[in-house]
């Protein structure tokens, strides 16, 4: 039951309170580039979540048995070698391993996708290639990987329910992010813009005032962890 | 230097695992695609500018192969693309013609009437909404949304009036799909120079001459003479391109018409040319709408 609560306030938090656009300003350039279009913007949010659900499972696994000090796997090899296996600490490498996980995450997905569903390739293709380089999936992997002790998490090492709970409530709060810009910007067609602020600029100050919006949601995690008694 | 080590030891094995599964996916999840596509997707233009209700150019060449659309859609390319499409599908193309925008409506800012001074949003799709604009609820309110759309430029409003550039026009179809008021149509150009209907008022006689100088009364003069190739409707004449032929003597038709209203549009004849050579033309004239009501002439 603690379990579960720890949960759904996670996901709470990373959609709504700590979403990634508005609160950490991660993946800036797809929200302003593919949001001109409701459906659209919504095809892009959809295809985020789901590379960003795959890639932090992949990473994850990487983390935990190769990268994080004390890793399973790096223990056994570097007991093989005769190393001194308590020593033994990959995390610098982090950024390497988790673009390059990323990268071929996404070319395979795509392939798959291209053999076995063709209608979600149709409706994904042109994003997920544009997916391989965005800042908010690396984050998500970043922020996974970082030895970060949830209070009710293991002790050692954040669990993996949690780690993908937050990728894909932190991939949803994107699609939320874009498809609200999206309607915004919709409607910002019959506007009188002035001429200096047109394009990109106005759509910064949009967002900016966004995150102000979503600013108050501040609390309301605490709060309901409150109600449910943690 | 372990730590060194093992952190090359893990990045090469990461990189050979991830060579190895997406060189196997590459082979095992390969899908077949049909070779003439490619072959098409060649012989298209590549302006992707979607005259042809596809997305793109590769889609318009799947859609040929898969769904068996026509080969002669795409209006960039015209006769010759369709040829070698039709060529590649083992179709024979029937006589296709290059499809260009007509405006259909020739009225400019002095000869229509314009009721009120317009300080809206400038595009024609805000000052659509409110109306009131100018007394004819059928013409180019001259705002220059078909202008604004143009990837080509190839359509500008001069005297309040969209008029397109049929040297630059690619035929995309982009400023039909702008137009709030749907006064621009593809018709097929079967000579450089097209007869076209030139007004889009759906009134009758009077009403017409209260809005505006120019607009056809629906007299249905042009019927009468040539009843095959015009048709009226909605008080309006409309040419059947099917059976336009531009060998035949349209004189006495233009002579009949009382308004003008039917105009060979299309490319500049080298007299034309001419004629304008000396002129200073300007690029664009931007509509300025200032009210004519009080004018007497006008019986609006």
């Amino acid at each position: 039951m603690d379990h579960l609560v720890s949960l759904l306030l996670l996901a709470l938090s990373t959609a709504i309170i700590n979403n990634f656009v508005f609160h950490y300003f991660v993946g800036i350039c797809p929200y302003i580039g593919v949001s001109r279009r409701v459906d659209m913007a919504f095809g892009m949010g959809a295809a985020v979540t789901f590379v960003m659900g795959v890639a932090s499972f992949l990473s994850w696994m990487v983390t935990y048995f190769v990268l994080r000090p004390g890793a399973s796997l790096t223990a056994w090899v570097a007991g093989l070698a005769g190393a001194d296996a308590g020593s033994m600490d990959l995390s610098i490498l982090k950024y390497a391993v988790y673009i390059f996980v990323i990268a071929s995450a996404v070319q395979f997905v795509e392939m798959y996708l291209r053999r076995f569903f063709p209608p979600l390739y149709k409706a994904f293709g042109v994003f997920l290639p544009l997916i391989t380089t965005n800042c908010c999936i690396l984050f998500a992997c970043l922020e996974i990987g970082t030895d970060k002790r949830m209070t009710s998490g293991s002790p050692d090492f954040w669990p993996l329910d949690l780690a993908l709970v937050y990728a894909l409530c932190g991939g949803m709060g994107f699609a939320l992010a874009i498809t609200i810009m999206a309607g915004i910007r919709e409607e910002l067609d019959l506007c009188d813009v002035p001429k200096a602020l047109r394009g990109p600029s106005i759509v910064l100050i949009i967002a900016g005032i966004l995150a102000m919006a979503f600013l108050g949601f501040a609390g309301v995690d605490t709060n309901i962890g409150k109600l449910l008694g943690r | 230097m372990t730590m060194i080590l093992l952190a090359g030891a893990v990045l090469l094995v990461l990189a050979i695992g991830a060579a190895l599964i997406l060189g196997w996916a590459n082979v095992a999840f390969r899908v077949e695609t049909d070779p003439r596509i490619d072959a098409i997707n060649a012989v298209l233009p590549g302006a992707n500018c979607g005259g042809c209700g596809c997305v793109g150019c590769g889609d318009y060449a799947a859609a040929v192969v898969q769904q068996g659309m026509a080969v002669n859609q795409c209006t960039v390319g015209g006769a010759s693309v369709a040829t070698a499409i039709g060529r590649i599908m083992g179709v024979d193309v029937k006589a296709s013609w290059p499809q260009r925008p007509v405006v259909h409506c020739a009225a400019t800012q002095e000869q229509r009437l314009l009721r009120a001074e317009y300080r809206g949003e400038r595009t024609c799709a805000a000052a659509n909404l409110v109306g009131g604009l100018q007394g004819c609820i059928y013409g180019c309110m001259g705002l220059g949304d078909c202008t604004h759309a143009c990837a080509y430029d190839a359509i500008h409003v001069k005297d309040g009036l969209a008029v397109v550039d049929y040297l630059k026009c690619v035929g995309c179809g982009a400023c039909v799909r702008a137009c709030p008021r749907n006064i621009i149509s593809m018709i097929p150009f079967k000579a450089d120079r097209v007869l076209a209907v030139c007004c889009s008022n759906k009134d009758f006689g009077l009403e017409v001459k209260a809005v505006c100088k120019v607009g056809c009364i629906g007299c249905k003069g042009c019927e009468r003479l040539m009843p095959d190739l015009f048709k009226i409707k909605d008080n309006l004449p409309g040419i059947d391109y099917e059976k336009y032929d531009s060998a035949t003597d349209f004189a006495p038709v233009l002579n009949k018409c009382p308004m003008k209203r039917l105009m060979y549009v299309g490319k500049p004849t080298p007299r034309d040319l001419e004629a304008t050579k000396d002129q200073e033309l300007p690029k664009e004239a931007r509509a300025d709408f200032k009210t004519t009501v009080d004018e007497t002439e006008w019986r609006g």
